[in-house]
């Protein structure tokens, strides 16, 4: 019995994050996101998921990173519901028994909590989102 | 009493950081960044199973305005490849500064009071002044400049 945890791998402005695949519902194609004026501007716009509309986050814009909005969309479940994130590319699903280490005290204002921890992979440090902290 | 310290350079000016636990030095490496971090921190460095945030030194202690140099922050990142990494402990908490060169170690007496002003650095991150013959050497407070937040 693997005892792990597995994780899904994502790239945003070059560099590595993961997430609980537990968390996530779906990977779709980011084609029918419709414009909502209603949203704020960390949002693309809101996209129809099995009879719903989400919001969709561009998590570029929540971390300051430059460049177009990603091109694959993850469905993920959060503790504020149901929503969207645009990320670059899904890169891979990995199974890891590694308990995330906490980010270190004074890399980032605590009031942050778009970090749940680190994990190692391949000789790189993979940041940890947390899906429940992203929502404004 | 003397205490063993390593002298390092940073903005033309000689800084001291006394000896606790082990130590290491590396060529400037990038580190991962994580986005939204405080604009000092370079990012985070696996080593040797521990993991380090790296402190960019100069931006910490806003030498980058008052330096003699004068350079940016742009500058900065061109001359990255010069600098070095100093890999310490402050009370078992791992961490990583931006240095310009390593000097040498050596053994110093306890640096004298922190003086009420420091040209060009907060003088509330600096533990003191020691003296090796007419050389200045600015001692660090490490605990004030970890835990600024």
């Amino acid at each position: 019995m693997d005892k792990g945890t597995r994780f899904i791998i994502v790239s945003l402005g070059g560099e590595s994050y993961a997430m609980p695949i537990t968390r996530l519902l779906e990977i779709a194609v980011p084609q029918a996101i419709k414009q909502d004026a209603n949203l704020t501007e960390v949002f693309e716009g809101k996209f129809e998921f099995r009879g719903k509309w989400i919001p969709v986050l561009n998590i570029k814009k929540i971390f300051r990173l430059t460049g177009k909005p990603g091109t694959a969309l993850l469905v993920v479940n959060s503790a504020k519901g149901v929503l969207g994130m645009l990320v670059d590319a899904v890169t891979e699903i990995i199974d890891t028994a590694q308990q995330p280490v906490p980010v270190p005290r004074g890399v980032i204002n605590p009031t942050l909590q778009y970090f749940g921890g680190i994990l190692r992979h391949r000789d790189n440090l993979i940041l940890l989102l947390n899906e429940d902290g992203l929502l404004p | 009493m003397k205490s063993s310290y390593l002298l390092f350079l940073l903005a033309e000016r000689l800084f001291g950081v006394k000896l606790m636990g082990a130590i290491e030095i590396l060529p400037w490496r990038p580190s991962r960044r994580v986005p939204l971090s405080y604009s000092y921190v370079e990012g985070l460095l696996d080593y040797r199973g521990a993991i380090y945030p790296v402190h960019n030194l100069a931006k910490r202690l806003g030498l980058s305005k008052a330096g003699p140099i004068g350079f940016t922050a742009g500058q900065l990142e061109s001359a990255a490849g010069e600098q070095s990494i100093i890999l310490l402990e402050e009370n078992s908490v791992p961490f990583g500064i931006v240095v310009d060169s390593i000097m040498r170690m050596m053994s110093l007496d306890e640096p004298a009071a922190a003086p009420e002003k420091v040209r060009g650095v907060d003088p509330k991150y600096v533990k003191g002044f020691s003296r090796e013959e007419d050389q200045e050497i600015m001692i660090l407070d490490f605990e004030r400049l970890l835990h600024a937040d």
